[in-house]
């Protein structure tokens, strides 16, 4: 048997610990440390500050006012990802987003924004819109509102609702991200195996224009 | 008399219905024709989405292989502008502009393609760079250990010669007892 000096044994020992050290460094160094994955999506004034969302700070919003918003969402999701913003106008009766069960707004998607994020990318965007006509319909008084986008100067029709006497229209904005798994879109997104969501929506109310 | 008028009248309005029925047919094949263009460049956009989704996969797979930050920006910013082209080609489909609509999504298949390319090639390049910074940084933790080692060994051996010298250096002092003072 192979009889080892005290110095010997001991540079053994030293050696196979300071091994273990470090390739436990280099292990630690070359894999990616793991952080909460996330979306952040939010909706700013026309200031571009979190107030002033309606004109005159008055949620009654006249024909053909227009109102500016900007609308934001940042990756925190640690890798590039494909994000769908889907704006959608609904009345106090149709169904919010269901962040429990995940499921949209059956609300009627008036446009979408898409845009390919990097890592902790910041994507914001002017929204601009107005209401083109509120029309008046037998003894309920349902008011349409024609929310038309103006985007890039260009105005997009956009779509209708209708409130009773125009109270409590919204417009919700709903995140959608690609499935890295079906390869579809879904609403939120997947993160360490579970799935989350995320939307916004603001109140208005629809008035007629001034007769003259 | 009569009956020439009338056989002229019958001829008259077999023409009229004729001609009616040869306007409606042309109508009806304009419409199938620009229903069939329609539903063709709805594929090709359809192909158009369904090549940047792939084109996507790739920059992503480029991504988790540890490319340069910089290198996939450029390609974020391209499938950026493809999806600008493709909502350009649906709206250009909407306002019933089909050729133009066609053109634009086959020429954002062409850069989603050349850009998925791009990304496959980059991430093959990283893949095997990676790999290799991989066997590097895990072939210097022998290296480092062995440096350690040899550090230790040689920095025990003067330890411990410094303190058998100081062992050596050692005098015994007598210390005066009490009553040996008195």
């Amino acid at each position: 048997m192979l009889k080892l000096s005290e110095d010997m044994k001991r540079a053994v020992v030293i050696f196979i610990s300071a091994t273990i050290i470090f390739s436990m460094l280099a292990y630690v160094a070359v894999t990616p440390r793991p952080k909460e994955q996330f979306f952040q999506i939010y909706v700013l004034g026309e200031k571009r500050m979190a107030e002033r969302y309606y004109p005159e700070n008055n949620s009654d919003i006249p024909v053909g006012r227009l109102v500016q918003w900007y609308l934001g969402t940042t990756n925190f999701m640690g890798s590039v990802q494909y994000v769908v913003i889907k704006v959608k106008l609904g009345n106090s009766t149709i169904n919010a987003p269901d962040d429990i069960n995940y499921i949209p707004s059956p609300a009627p998607v008036l446009l979408e924004f898409r845009r390919v994020l990097m890592d902790n990318e910041t994507w914001e965007f002017p929204f601009a819109w107005m209401i083109g006509e509120v029309r008046e319909d037998g003894n309920m008084i349902h008011a349409g509102v024609l929310v038309i986008n103006v985007k890039n100067g260009v105005e997009v029709r956009s779509g209708e609702a209708s409130a009773v006497k125009g109270y409590n229209f919204r417009i919700i904005f709903e995140l959608w991200t690609l499935d890295p798994l079906t390869e579809d879109l879904m609403f939120g997104w997947r993160a360490g195996g579970e799935q989350r969501a995320a939307w916004l929506q603001i109140w208005f109310n629809a008035t007629k224009p001034m007769s003259s | 008399m009569r009956d020439k008028l009338s056989l002229l009248g019958i001829v008259l309005l077999a023409l009229i219905a004729m001609l009616v029925a040869l306007a409606s047919l042309c109508g009806t094949q304009n419409v199938d024709s620009h229903a069939l263009a329609s539903s063709g460049v709805s594929q090709a956009i359809n192909g158009a989405n369904a090549e940047f989704k792939g084109a996507l996969k790739a920059v992503r797979e480029a991504e988790v292989a540890g490319a340069d930050k910089q290198r996939i920006a450029t390609l974020v910013e391209q499938l950026n502008s493809v999806l600008r082209m493709i909502d350009e080609a649906e709206s250009l489909l909407l306002q019933g502009n089909v050729t133009e609509a066609d053109a634009m999504a086959e020429r954002t298949i062409e850069i989603s393609k050349r850009i998925g390319s791009d990304a496959v090639e980059l991430r093959d390049e990283t893949s095997l760079k990676t790999f290799y910074d991989k066997i590097f940084t895990f072939s210097m933790a022998p290296v480092a250990s062995l440096l350690v080692t040899v550090g230790a060994h040689y920095g025990w051996k003067w330890w411990r010669r410094r303190e058998v010298e100081r062992m050596m250096r050692m005098e015994i002092k007598k210390v005066k007892e009490p009553e040996e003072e008195k």
